[in-house]
């Protein structure tokens, strides 16, 4: 799938992003977004309700085979990817939100992903899943360090922020653009013999999942800017995270058969991603105040 | 008979009248020769302190010390002088959006002894040609944001020499580069421009070239001006529509300075403030505040190019230790609908000051309650420089325009021309150092502007027994209803405070039964679920019955002038449009 060369470049390229991503934050974004702590509350509700509901009843509705749906589940349980900061900065939404959504989904991921994998995956299979923490970790890590040391660089000097920021914004378009060229050609196999059910589940856990976030915050009256972020927070799962715990806990055919979602997912959150946020970029522009016309 | 300035200044003898430094009447001393004489020494005052800074919506930042500006100012002198071969009391269009050229450019054409035409950026090419031909200008400084312009205006005027700005212009080397590159291949917003031009930096380099080699003395330039002679030719439409220029002279400009820095004097520390330049500066209103008197005061302006869409803004205020914010109304009403602002108002804010059009009562309230600061309200015209009136920060009356300036008289007049009855509104009519010569070659619509020294405003005001004065509003937007006076201001003050109301304009319509009606433009707050009828409930509760507007209109946006005033001429105009077709929505 994606040799180690790979994916060195892909996490030393996703720091050199959240680095920019970080020298568009400061310190007042953050405390902005716990002053209303609902936004991060539902969030997380989204995160860990809404998301593992809706794996489990896709793969019930779609009547996946057990191996198939246990791959749904683990990818449904998932904490928030770091992708989703990437597409809510790209969809001007609020980034320091996404960041903070993102690391408490982390945390929270040490309870409720093994939790919620055990009461629905028990439905469908009874094998011990083990959930490599070490790795949810280091994700972390690698994540919060770029952003700590991007926001410190845009505080001591806007213009290098400024700089910073465009430069992983460009290459945050990149990585997208590339991840999308490569991944098709190369599975073009995979990807001509999978059933459309599982391509259904695939595709539909993240789109359901932008949806359900979207409606439950503005039921909640978050705002469309808020909306549009615990959306994408909500949709956009931590892929490789997935990847990891269905090959640690699994081997040979079964593995093969149950990764073969959380692949498929990983390739189209990228596309639905980029073309949801396409919209809400729209959106959050159109809704900015225009108030003054100047110049 | 006595005036109303004569009883004014009866009481102001009065020791509990104490709000008034200096009684209306005494001359204002200026302490230099002209403008180019108070740049030079307000820069070696303030040397190496920041004197400008512009800031990009990405927070990319350029500096200018007040040497730096100094030293850029002369050079472009010299290059308008002895390149561009220009004469004293010629004309110098400067097209700029806040940025750091325009204090270069602006001080520039000052020190070389022409004069500066200031022009709207975002004027029409018809527009810039009326303008140029009217001023005579032969020299033009533009923004390359609006490079495609030159080519079809050229034609048409007397422009000989166009110099190119960018908005990047004196950034540092790296980020001018990128940021410069951004807004011509990502945001697209640099056209072609085929009319020949020279670059601001090529300007600036020859100036500084000739500068040496001709061992040109700036001051020689400006040696027999005097604080009579025009300094800005500064256009306005009037009450006629016809764009004019109102001649402000050296004396003019720098007497509102020292009237201004008299008003604001014990809140203002000489070279530690930080003044927001959002207005644009070649507005009179910024281009007093921020080009003359926060400059002066040592202060740095933080200069914002285009404050639209609000979050532009962001950086400006996060960034820089912002203490002062002259704006308009508009302009403090969306600040406080930004979450970013109201959660973190700038934390050194000491002051705002409103102008421009009136500020609402509610507006004004909740600017106190979110920044803890007070925005006081001014009044002013192009014609005066443009500050007649300014409430003191520490005793500001809402809904009061505040006293006179220091050296400034005014009368209130009734339909007659003649002063109105003690207590009575009237038309406001201003006396002052500050008050311009007259218009441009212009001299039937001067006349009718300047009776005996006296500017007439068109604005209706009253006067508190205190000498704080009132906007009752202006006299050609009175609305007359079944012969009763309705206050536009007074009907959208009220609308402004019902909750859901986001912006509001009022205007009066032709009404058979009543001669006129009262309609109101609303703009609703994002998903308020604001109705007509909820709009007109709220005016019954506060309003007399004739004032209550008849038609309730909800819109997306209201026709806003380049500073931000909501234009109630293009409301009236759009009405008598549409009234044939009968799409006015009553509430």
């Amino acid at each position: 799938m994606v040799s180690q060369t790979e994916q060195l470049l892909l996490a030393l390229m996703i720091g050199v992003i959240m680095l920019g991503m970080g020298a568009s934050l400061t310190w007042r974004d953050f405390f902005r977004a716990f002053k209303r702590p609902q936004a991060i509350l539902i969030g997380f509700a989204s995160q860990y309700l809404i998301m593992p509901f809706i794996g489990f009843s896709l793969a019930v509705a779609l009547q996946l085979p057990p191996a198939i749906a246990i791959g749904l589940i683990i990818i449904s349980c998932m904490p928030g990817g770091s992708t989703s900061n990437i597409f809510t900065y790209f969809s001007k939404g609020d980034l320091a939100l996404s960041v903070t959504m993102t690391t408490f989904s982390t945390l929270g991921a040490f309870i409720m992903a093994p939790l919620w994998i055990f009461l629905y995956g028990s439905r469908f299979m009874t094998n011990e899943i083990s959930v490599g923490m070490g790795s949810v970790i280091v994700g972390l890590v690698v994540m919060l360090i770029p952003v700590l040391i991007g926001m410190v660089i845009r505080r001591r000097n806007a213009n290098v922020g400024a700089i910073l920021e465009l430069i992983g914004g460009i290459l945050g378009v990149v990585i997208i653009l590339a991840l999308i060229a490569l991944w098709v050609p190369r599975n073009a196999p995979l990807l001509a013999t999978t059933p459309w059910q599982v391509y259904a589940a695939a595709v539909g856990v993240g789109l359901i999942g932008f949806l359900f976030g979207f409606l439950v915050s503005q039921a909640a009256r978050l705002g469309f800017r808020r909306a549009s972020t615990v959306a994408l927070e909500a949709g956009v799962q931590n892929g490789p995270l997935a990847l990891s715990i269905v090959l640690l806990s699994f081997q040979g055919e079964l593995a093969n058969q149950i990764v073969l979602i959380p692949v498929l997912y990983s390739l189209f959150i990228v596309i639905t991603s980029s073309l949801v946020t396409l919209f809400f970029r729209r959106q959050n522009e159109l809704r900015q105040q225009h108030a003054v016309a100047l110049l | 008979m006595a005036t109303i300035e004569l009883d004014q200044s009866l009481r102001l003898q009065d020791p509990a009248a104490s709000f008034v430094a200096v009684p209306p009447v005494a001359p204002v001393s200026i302490a230099y020769r002209h403008l180019a004489d108070m740049v030079d020494r307000t820069c070696e005052r303030y040397a190496h302190q920041h004197a400008f800074t512009a800031v990009l919506p990405n927070g990319m930042f350029g500096n200018l010390s007040f040497v730096q500006l100094q030293r850029d100012a002369d050079r472009f002198a010299v290059f308008l002088r002895e390149e561009l071969g220009l004469a004293p009391g010629d004309r110098v269009a400067l097209q700029l959006p806040n940025s750091l050229a325009y204090p270069i450019c602006a001080f520039g054409v000052l020190k070389a002894g022409c004069v500066l035409v200031n022009t709207n950026p975002l004027y029409t090419p018809a527009e810039m040609v009326h303008q140029f031909n009217d001023s005579g200008a032969r020299a033009l400084v533009i923004v390359d944001l609006f490079g495609d312009k030159i080519a079809p205006v050229l034609e048409q005027t007397g422009i000989e020499h166009v110099i190119l700005v960018r908005l990047t212009d004196r950034f540092p080397r790296l980020p001018g580069f990128v940021a410069y590159n951004v807004i011509k291949y990502w945001n697209r917003l640099i056209p072609a421009c085929s009319a020949p031009t020279i670059g601001f930096g090529a300007a600036l380099a020859r100036g500084g070239h000739l500068l040496h080699e001709r061992r040109v003395q700036v001051a020689d330039y400006t040696a027999t001006t005097s604080l009579d002679d025009l300094a800005v030719l500064q256009y306005t439409g009037g009450t006629t529509g016809v764009s004019k220029g109102a001649m402000l002279s050296h004396g003019n400009l720098l007497a509102n300075m020292v009237q201004i820095e008299d008003r604001v004097a014990g809140n203002v520390t000489h070279g530690k403030e930080c003044a927001l330049a959002v207005l644009p500066l070649y507005h009179i209103f910024a281009f007093t505040a921020n080009l003359l008197y926060f400059f002066h005061a040592g202060a740095r302006n933080i200069l914002v190019a285009n404050p639209r869409p609000l979050s532009n803004l962001q950086r400006a205020i996060e960034n820089y230790p912002i203490s002062w914010i002259p704006g308009v109304n508009t302009l403090f009403n969306g600040l406080l609908n930004e979450e970013w602002f109201a959660d973190y108002p700038p934390p050194k804010l000491r002051g705002s000051i409103a102008g421009g059009t009136a500020l609402h009562s509610s507006v004004a309230e909740r600017w106190q309650q979110v920044t803890g600061t007070a925005v006081i309200e001014g009044y002013g015209l192009t014609e005066s420089s443009p500050v007649v009136t300014l409430n003191p920060l520490d005793a500001s009356r809402p809904g009061s325009i505040g006293p006179v300036l220091a050296g400034t008289e005014v009368r209130l007049l009734n339909d007659h021309g003649e002063p109105a009855a003690p207590g009575e509104p009237g038309e406001l009519a201003v006396r002052g150092p500050q008050v311009m010569q007259g218009y441009w070659q212009r001299p039937a619509e001067t006349a009718k502007a300047l009776k005996d020294g006296w500017l007439l405003t068109g604005d209706i005001a009253a006067i508190d027994d205190d000498g704080y004065l009132r906007i009752v509003d202006r006299k050609k937007d009175l609305i007359i209803v079944s012969g009763f006076n309705v206050y536009p201001n007074e009907v959208e003050d009220c609308i402004a405070g019902c909750p859901g109301v986001a912006e509001v304009a009022v205007i009066g319509l032709p009404d058979a039964k009543s001669g006129e009606q009262v309609k109101a433009y609303v703009v609703a707050k994002a998903g308020a679920g604001l109705t007509a009828e909820q709009v007109r409930a709220h005016c019954k509760q506060y309003l007399a019955p004739y004032k209550v507007p008849k038609a309730v209109e909800l819109r997306a946006e209201l026709p806003k002038s380049a500073v931000g005033k909501v234009l109630r001429r293009e409301l009236r105009a759009e009405a008598a449009r549409t009234a044939g077709e009968g799409e006015v929505v009553h509430g």
